[in-house]
């Protein structure tokens, strides 16, 4: 066990506010989900061969739901990223203060930066198997997320394989770090190469009405609230079974 | 009678670490020679690959990656050995008994590998032609495939060494070796296969050309600078 | 319903699927991470159960050598 091990703090201001986020979070995601279907207005596609009144509106386009995919899909890849700046940050700690609990944050930052990813990438399938005709396709952002993922996999195979808690704390910590370059480029690369098919949405042009930016925005706070939640749950969880492994060190003596 | 000694300056450490690197190397030839014959073994393999294509098959445009993933594999072999040999004999503990700066350990790995890289280049790229590029004549502008070519090499060179030094003292360390260096250069693999399959089979000289080698000149610099800040607490680890 | 109408709507029962599944998979994929981290608080809680056991097992032991030495 590491000597400098300080217990991280459970139970203060950051575990009341994560119940509060958690469930504000299940709350914001909900109201997004039904605002979703019912208020964000359709996005239009293909022009068809007519105009026909719809509601108060004259309709000349295809209307599209595959779209809605996106309003879960974006908010779930910004938290993962945010998840992975977590994971940076508390490896930088590390080489800082050589202190394990940052070890620990940044490897449970990791950990819910995984789950987030697995959900971006499930709704991006639906979206391309829908909307491109392929599952899958060598597109630069597809390509950047997928080589992300990737190192996400990696750094759990490179925890995996060291014994000694010190070291691997180190080696994750400087992958973890390094690891991180690729964000910024998957989040800039749809503007980097005009080439790519996927959709540019964060820009002051985006074109996006109040009614799907509303939706769009309490689905993006919303999972955020729950990456934070789901991030103290676990870090309270490992930080009661450092204790409980110093415990029962002290009873062994 | 007094003895002198002077701390020896920071280039003179890095000459000589470098060239302890170079010495051993071309006194055995061991890991160049291997990482020679695996490049050509791979390109055995290619041809076998490739035996099946028709004849309009257009080998120009697909030269460029082929060519990358020719010289990503020979470097994941030659960077797992390279440290290797640190850890032999106790040579690495030596080093990091002497009171340098850790950094200069980096820059002179990275130089070395660098240096063997580019030798194994040097072999491969007329093999390569020989091979799968007389049938067809590449753009007048080939020779230009050197910049992308060399801007690759040297960040391979650079996030490589990193990486070598964590995988050495881990479990399955080849393996683990190409778990993590394959997603990290891949930025940097798919911006100069870009440029170097627009110089050699003709096209966009001005605009892909100069903007992939910007990338991955941009990828290279971010990539070893990180390397460089954090190989200290990788090798002391 | 007109031929236009059909048209405008053309689109929306066939990616209805997708678009159930991807909602379907962000849920699930949250689903098995909160079953996952329960499994591990309840891996931790028998932990303490362990050490309360054992702990009384030590008290007992102790009241032993204590009457013992009576």
């Amino acid at each position: 066990m590491d000597r400098s091990a300080t217990k991280p703090a459970v139970g203060g201001l950051a575990d009341k506010l994560a119940l509060v986020l958690l469930a504000t979070g299940t709350v914001l995601t909900t109201v997004a989900f039904i605002l979703t279907f019912t208020v964000a207005s359709p996005v239009i596609g293909a022009k068809v061969s007519g105009v026909e009144l719809i509601g108060d509106q004259m309709i000349g386009n295809q209307l599209l739901l595959s779209q809605k995919i996106f309003y879960f899909h974006m908010p779930v890849a910004i938290a993962s990223m945010v998840a992975l700046g977590g994971t940076a940050f508390f490896g930088i700690r590390f080489l800082m203060t050589r202190d394990a609990v940052y070890d620990m944050k940044a490897k449970l930052c990791t950990e819910v930066s995984l789950v987030f990813i697995l959900a971006t990438m499930a709704t991006g399938e639906m979206w391309t198997r829908f909307e491109w005709g392929v599952w899958w396709t060598w597109d630069p952002r597809l390509t950047t997320y997928f080589i992300l993922m990737l190192m996400v996999f990696g750094y759990f195979v490179l925890r995996a394989a060291v014994e000694e808690p010190e070291r691997r704390a180190t080696y994750a910590s400087i992958f973890g770090i390094i690891a991180f370059v690729d964000v910024p480029i998957s989040f800039m690369i749809t503007r980097l190469i005009p080439s790519s098919i996927h959709p540019v949405v964060f820009r002051t042009d985006s074109g996006m009405s109040p009614d799907m930016l509303v939706p769009l925005m309490c689905s993006l706070f919303g999972f955020l609230m729950i990456a934070f939640g789901l991030y103290r749950f676990r870090v309270r969880t490992e930080a009661l079974a450092l204790r409980v492994e110093a415990v029962k060190d002290q009873i062994d003596e | 009678m007094a003895v002198t000694s002077h701390k020896p300056s920071t280039f003179a450490q890095y000459k000589t670490l470098l060239l302890k690197d170079l010495q051993r190397e071309f006194r055995t030839r061991d890991m160049l020679s291997s990482m020679a014959i695996y490049a050509l073994l791979v390109l055995v393999v290619y041809g076998a690959a490739l035996s099946q294509t028709g004849r309009q098959f257009d080998i120009l445009q697909m030269s460029g990656g082929l060519l990358w993933a020719l010289i990503v594999f020979t470097s994941l072999l030659g960077l797992n050995r390279s440290f290797g040999y640190e850890k032999e004999d106790g040579c690495l503990e030596g080093i990091l008994l002497v009171p340098l700066d850790r950094s200069v350990v980096f820059l002179a790995k990275a130089t070395s590998n660098l240096v063997f890289l580019l030798l194994v280049e040097i072999v491969v790229l007329p093999l390569f032609y020989f091979f799968f590029l007389t049938t067809t004549a590449p753009a007048p502008t080939w020779p230009m495939m050197l910049l992308p070519l060399f801007v690759g090499t040297v960040g391979i060179a650079g996030i490589g060494t990193l990486l070598s030094t964590i995988t050495v003292n881990t479990r399955g360390k080849d393996v683990l070796l190409a778990v993590l260096f394959i997603p990290l250069v891949f930025p940097l693999l798919y911006a100069c296969v870009s440029a170097t399959t627009v110089v050699v089979a003709g096209g966009d000289i001005e605009g892909i050309f100069m903007n992939s080698v910007l990338l991955a000149a941009a990828y290279d610099l971010i990539m070893v600078l990180l390397s460089w800040v954090l190989y200290d607490f990788a090798v002391s680890a | 319903m007109n031929s236009v109408l059909q048209e405008i709507y053309a689109t929306i029962l066939p990616s209805a699927p997708f678009v159930i599944a991807a909602y379907a998979l962000v849920w699930l994929v949250l689903f098995v991470y909160v079953v996952y981290s329960m499994t591990r608080f309840k891996k931790v809680e028998s932990q303490v159960g362990l050490l309360e056991q054992s702990l009384s097992g030590m008290e007992k032991t102790g009241d032993a050598t204590a009457s013992v030495l009576k």
